[in-house]
């Protein structure tokens, strides 16, 4: 036995010494905590902010869409769209090259397009899923060496900003990989150069020589910390430089600890509680309710939106007067105030008086968890306030990516149903494309007013941005009255940032840590 | 010895194929799993083809099949979330988990030997009732919860304790590595500390109170009377008579407790960021990515019961009086 | 005249009891847990009599209130505080106790059933199956208990049923281990072969006669299962697994408090955990007493 605590001691008095280097990153390292791992380092398989986000530092894009909308070349360096708005040609700046050493011109950026869509491979994700059909994506060409054309079925205001989604690599590294081996062993084209996957645990990366956009830090690591309160533990310790989606409850703790900081911003991502329209729902006298727009008026006055933002996500706001985000929304429209006489009035006006329980209709609103910041609570808080002006609420709040998400893309959530979609604020029209056509994938409420669909007509064919801002105008005072969302926020988005780093955050959930540095 | 392992040997198959019959059929009931593997913004024609590649077109009765051949093959088919080979993913994480399980074990047995042995040479004083009460407080905390008290309390509080994560110690020797896997053992075994302590408190309460009352038992018997009154210093009757026998009620429930291990083991992981088995295994439930799911619970099954055949082993070489 | 003298009818039951009751008197420790749970039970049946407000009704703008928070008129709103969303914690506990239980006995009513009946059906008939019921318990064994939870869980949703189905599912073996043993050893008592030749069918000596007389084991168990099923719950809730979001329980309120620690919201974690924590120490009080009461030699019971 005493032999025993002998050895043990020996062994803690080695132990002791060599652990000493745990603490704070060393200087040319930045370490940020994410709350999940990513799926795979393919890049025509990203399905997430956070994926993307990651990847974004390992490879290229033709350019960089900066969050006012403006372009910052990024692998190309110019660009040229062609008299029928199909095509655009690329011209790529000289000198690129792949992590590997290959030289990557536009045979290899048409190589990576084409790519996406080869069946053999079947990719499912962001480009193949979103990107390529709202381009209706023909083919790529490389027309010289530095030149590259996109080719499209149809003009496409946004195409700029879609295209420059897709991540670029070269061509003769991944002809060689399997779509197993991509997945694990990424060759990229961009500021920092991967170098090793521990699943679960971390994603490292180092500074790439010669890239064609300069970063700060040698290298960058990205450390997988799922339970939230063990992110802000590390965060405070010292531990991690930068963690994404800190609680709105520990905000003012970490702003107490004398190692970080909370640096809010308000986020790009449209909140909001979704009117089914679709004719499977009227047959339940709630779902019939809410498909007359004086019903969704009034439900408008019941939520107390700006007391949701400042009690439930730290955070005040103003309300959302439509789809697209402030910067770019309808200049005029002021946002539905929280009234609830004024709610209660207008059911009464509407035909769903109270009855002697107090109650006027009944009603399910469906919600996932987990997804995005408190949206438990947040949908609990707005069943409260139906229930107060007579709508019996029944909140059904299920688990989100294997029951909610199935149901939501089967657009059979109802008859109400939180969902969040992300924004981007440098085009009213991206904001707006969740709704471009009645069969749209985003369109969740199955939402067929002609009033709103028209436009779209006009803004295609047209090229002259006021008349393209004029029908955007009446199209989001036509959602300001009858659209089938409920009103909420845009997302606030909390990083906690420590004291040894400065790091400038983004409204739309994209992380860039190419431009952040030590504090001092 | 061998005899027997091979008598065992078709009962394991069995549990085995139970055990992936009972996770296919679960999996199955909830629905289609399709909706998973696609952007937010997917169309309904690339819905229908990821579900005809996935192969959840095809009748479930094919599709468990096919997975029986592949199984004897070794092959778990790809983790769909992944998109990579379920085996490749399993054995990324299974190190990590063996060592935490393992170090959990250790610190159950070999902890809970000088808690009871001390306990119960102090039976009635309160050396004995401080210990119980521990004991008996570690069998009724919720085993999260100690972890996130350990690390408020504990490891932010003293600078040399990880708070989370992880740094390979098998994995490297796995790979080959022998040397990379040494150096990194003292800086493992730091980053073990509390996150297997938080596993095996319970355990180790409840083995400490066995130990007690195994060994009270023992002490009272005649043979230990007998070697008290040859003169035996009380040092050597403990340890040379009395540990043997009072071990063994503890080497029976080693192996129960290693499935039941298992289930703190997954929520220590999720709170520790320790990226292991227990931790792929729950992400692979939420995201239905049945190989996945199929091929860690294959693997923890066979983990098991090798672990509770090796025990059985142990216990019957300790004891003479078993037959085999 | 036969004698009216009560004070000499010590019929076995009789005797029985006093020397249980002496017994309990004696342990402290026992006698303060079946205390406890005597208060939490009398809580749990008349929680809407005693309870301050709705449980359910959540009011943001009072949110994480600290304890004796006081309302606009200076009378105590919330005795220990309010919770994330703004509802009394204090009605959620008191709600909670009903869950807690509920899902505590329900479970191990289920477990049990399953495994008594599993258990002694094997022991008495032996053969194929006792061969079919170990083999269900070995497979049982080796799929350890969270990861059976998490699977039924997450395929079939939600809910309390589901909860208290799969919970009580996870423990039917080791009530039928030791019925199944306990049965074996019975089986070749005179009593039984007695009943056997007297035409007593199979049906009623199982459970009219070996049934009640191991008993005694299977409820030691019983206690101790309690205790692990409140705990189980816990870990489900702490994965999102437990309950839907509005049912208070005990479990759930501690996850829930998670994101509170750091901001020193102090009573959020405090209450349910010491509730968890009292009385899950009472059931394993209790269980430790009941088996050192009912057969000192059955130490390997747990």
């Amino acid at each position: 036995m005493k032999k025993l605590i002998t050895g043990v001691a020996i062994v803690f008095g080695l132990i002791l010494p060599s652990t000493y280097t745990l603490a704070a990153p060393p200087d040319d390292t930045f370490v940020v905590g994410l709350p999940t791992d990513t799926k795979g380092l393919e890049p025509a398989q990203i399905s997430s902010r956070h994926t993307a986000n990651i990847m974004k530092h390992m490879f290229g894009t033709l350019f960089f869409i900066s969050e006012k909308g403006t372009l910052d070349p990024n692998l190309a360096e110019s660009y040229s769209v062609s008299d029928d708005a199909k095509e655009y040609t690329f011209k790529l700046k000289e000198g690129l090259t792949c992590h590997d050493g290959e030289p990557l011109t536009a045979e290899d950026v048409a190589y990576t397009f084409n790519r996406v869509v080869d069946p053999d491979l079947a990719f499912v994700g962001n480009s193949a899923g979103f990107v390529f059909p709202s381009i209706d994506f023909q083919e790529a060409r490389a027309d010289s060496e530095l030149e590259v054309t996109i080719v499209m079925g149809a003009p496409n205001h946004v195409a700029l900003g879609l295209i420059s989604e897709v991540y670029v690599h070269c061509k003769d590294s991944y002809e060689k990989m399997s779509k197993e081996e991509a997945a694990e062993n990424p060759i990229g084209s961009g500021a920092y150069e991967f170098v090793k996957w521990d699943k679960g645990n971390q994603i490292v990366m180092k500074k790439a020589k010669g890239s064609a956009v300069s970063a700060n830090f040698e290298n960058l690591i990205w450390r997988v910390i799922p339970e939230a309160s063990t992110r802000t533990a590390e965060l405070i310790a010292g531990n991690v430089d930068m963690i994404t989606n800190a609680s709105p409850d520990q905000v003012d703790a970490i702003d107490a600890s004398n190692s970080a900081k909370v640096q809010k911003v308000s986020g790009t991502r449209r909140m909001y509680v979704g009117f089914h329209q679709g004719e499977e729902y009227a047959v339940t006298e709630g779902g019939a309710a809410i498909q007359k727009a004086e019903v969704r008026r009034a439900i408008q006055y019941a939520v107390d939106v700006e007391a949701i933002c400042a009690n439930l996500l730290n955070a005040p706001c103003e309300r959302a007067t439509g789809l697209v985000n402030p910067n770019n929304a309808h200049p005029t429209l002021k946002p539905y105030p929280y009234n609830p006489e004024i709610a209660e009035y207008l059911l009464d006006q509407a035909g769903y008086p109270r009855d002697g329980n107090g109650v006027r209709f009944e009603i399910t609103l469906e919600a996932g968890q987990g997804r995005y910041l408190n949206d438990k609570n947040v949908v609990l808080a707005i069943c409260q306030y139906l229930d107060d002006i007579g709508i019996k609420t029944t909140c059904d709040i299920m688990d989100w990516s294997s029951v909610y998400v199935p149901k939501i893309r089967k657009k059979e959530a109802g008859p109400m149903f939180f969902l969040g979609s992300g924004g981007g604020t440098w085009n009213p029209l991206y904001d707006m494309s969740d709704l471009a056509t009645v069969e749209s994938g985003p369109n969740y409420t199955k939402w067929t007013n002609e009033e709103w669909f028209k436009g779209w007509k006009v803004i295609n064919n047209s090229m002259d941005p006021y008349v393209i801002r004029r029908e955007i105008d009446r199209m989001l005072e036509v959602f300001y009255n009858e659209g089938p969302w409920l009103l909420l926020y845009f997302q606030p988005d909390f990083y906690g940032v420590s004291n040894r780093v400065k790091w400038q955050e983004r409204r739309d959930e994209e992380v860039d840590i190419f431009d952040a540095s030590l504090a001092n | 010895m061998l005899v027997y392992i091979l008598r065992r040997l078709p009962q394991t198959i069995l549990v085995i194929l139970g055990v992936t019959l009972i996770t296919f059929i679960a999996l199955q009931i909830g629905g289609d799993p399709t909706y998973l593997f696609v952007s937010e913004r997917a169309s309904p024609e690339e819905i229908i083809a990821t579900r005809i590649k996935l192969g959840f077109d095809k009748p479930l009765y094919v599709q468990y099949l096919t997975y029986l051949k592949n199984l004897l093959l070794f092959d778990f088919g790809d983790s769909l979330y992944f998109r990579q080979p379920a085996m490749k993913v399993i054995f990324e994480t299974l190190p990590a988990t063996i060592e935490l399980t393992i170090f959990s074990m250790l610190i159950a047995v070999f902890g809970s030997i000088p808690f009871g042995v001390y306990a119960a040479i102090n039976r009635g004083k309160w050396l004995d009732g401080t210990l119980m009460a521990i004991a008996m407080l570690g069998q009724s905390v919720p085993n999260f919860w100690l972890g996130i008290m350990c690390i408020l309390y504990i490891s932010l509080n003293i600078s040399w304790l990880p708070i989370s994560g992880h740094v390979p110690f098998l994995m490297p020797i796995f790979q080959g590595d022998f040397m990379q896997g040494i150096k990194n053992f003292p800086t493992t075994v730091t980053y073990l500390l509390l996150p297997s302590f938080a596993v095996a408190f319970y355990s180790l309460s409840r083995n400490a109170r066995l130990v007690r009352s195994s060994m009270l038992e023992v002490l009272s018997q005649d043979y230990v009377r007998t070697a008290r009154a040859k003169g035996l210093t009380e040092y050597t009757v403990i340890m040379r008579h009395a540990m043997r026998n009072a071990w063994l009620p503890v080497v029976t429930i080693i192996g129960l407790e290693f499935g039941f291990m298992i289930s703190g083991v997954v929520v220590v992981e999720v709170v520790f960021a320790w990226p292991g088995l227990g931790r792929t295994v729950f992400d692979a439930i939420a995201h239905r990515d049945i190989p996945l799911v199929q091929a860690s619970v294959v693997v923890i099954a066979l983990f098991v019961i090798i672990i509770n055949l090796i025990t059985d082993l142990i216990y019957a070489k300790l004891d003479p009086r078993i037959k085999l | 005249m036969q004698s009216l003298d009560f004070k000499n009818q010590d019929s076995g039951y009789f005797k029985k009891f006093k020397s249980f009751f002496l017994s309990l008197i004696k342990n402290k420790w026992a006698l303060g847990s079946l205390i406890w749970l005597l208060i939490i039970i009398n809580v749990a049946i008349f929680a809407s009599q005693i309870v301050p407000h709705d449980p359910n009704r959540n009011n943001i703008m009072e949110r994480v209130a600290p304890p004796l928070a006081t309302d606009k008129d200076g009378n105590i709103k919330y005795i220990i505080g309010s919770d994330a969303l703004g509802r009394d914690a204090l009605s959620r506990l008191i709600y909670g106790t009903q869950v807690s239980l509920v899902v505590g006995f329900a479970a191990v009513f289920i477990g049990g059933f399953i495994g008594i009946l599993f258990g002694i059906y094997a022991g008495y008939y032996g053969k194929w199956i006792d061969d079919i019921v170990m083999r269900l318990a070995d497979i049982q064994l080796a799929f350890p208990f969270i990861l059976l939870a998490i699977l039924f869980l997450v395929v079939l949703g939600e809910g309390l049923i589901n909860l208290i189905l799969v919970l009580g599912i996870g423990q039917w073996v080791t009530y039928a281990r030791i019925a199944r043993a306990q049965t074996i050893a019975q089986k070749e008592k005179e009593y039984i072969e007695a009943a056997k030749a007297l035409g007593v069918s199979d049906f009623s000596i199982m459970f009219g006669s070996i049934l009640p007389n191991i008993f005694a084991p299977l409820i030691v168990i019983a206690s101790f299962n309690i205790a692990s099923v409140i705990l189980a719950e816990a870990a489900l809730s702490f994965l999102g697994l437990g309950v839907p979001p509005q049912v208070p329980t005990w479990g759930a309120m501690l996850a829930e408090s998670r994101d509170h620690i750091f901001a020193r919201r102090w009573w959020l974690p405090f209450f349910p955990g010491m509730a968890i924590l009292l009385t899950v120490l009472a059931f394993n009080i209790i269980g430790d007493w009941l088996r050192d009461y009912l057969d000192p030699r059955l130490k390997e019971v747990e």
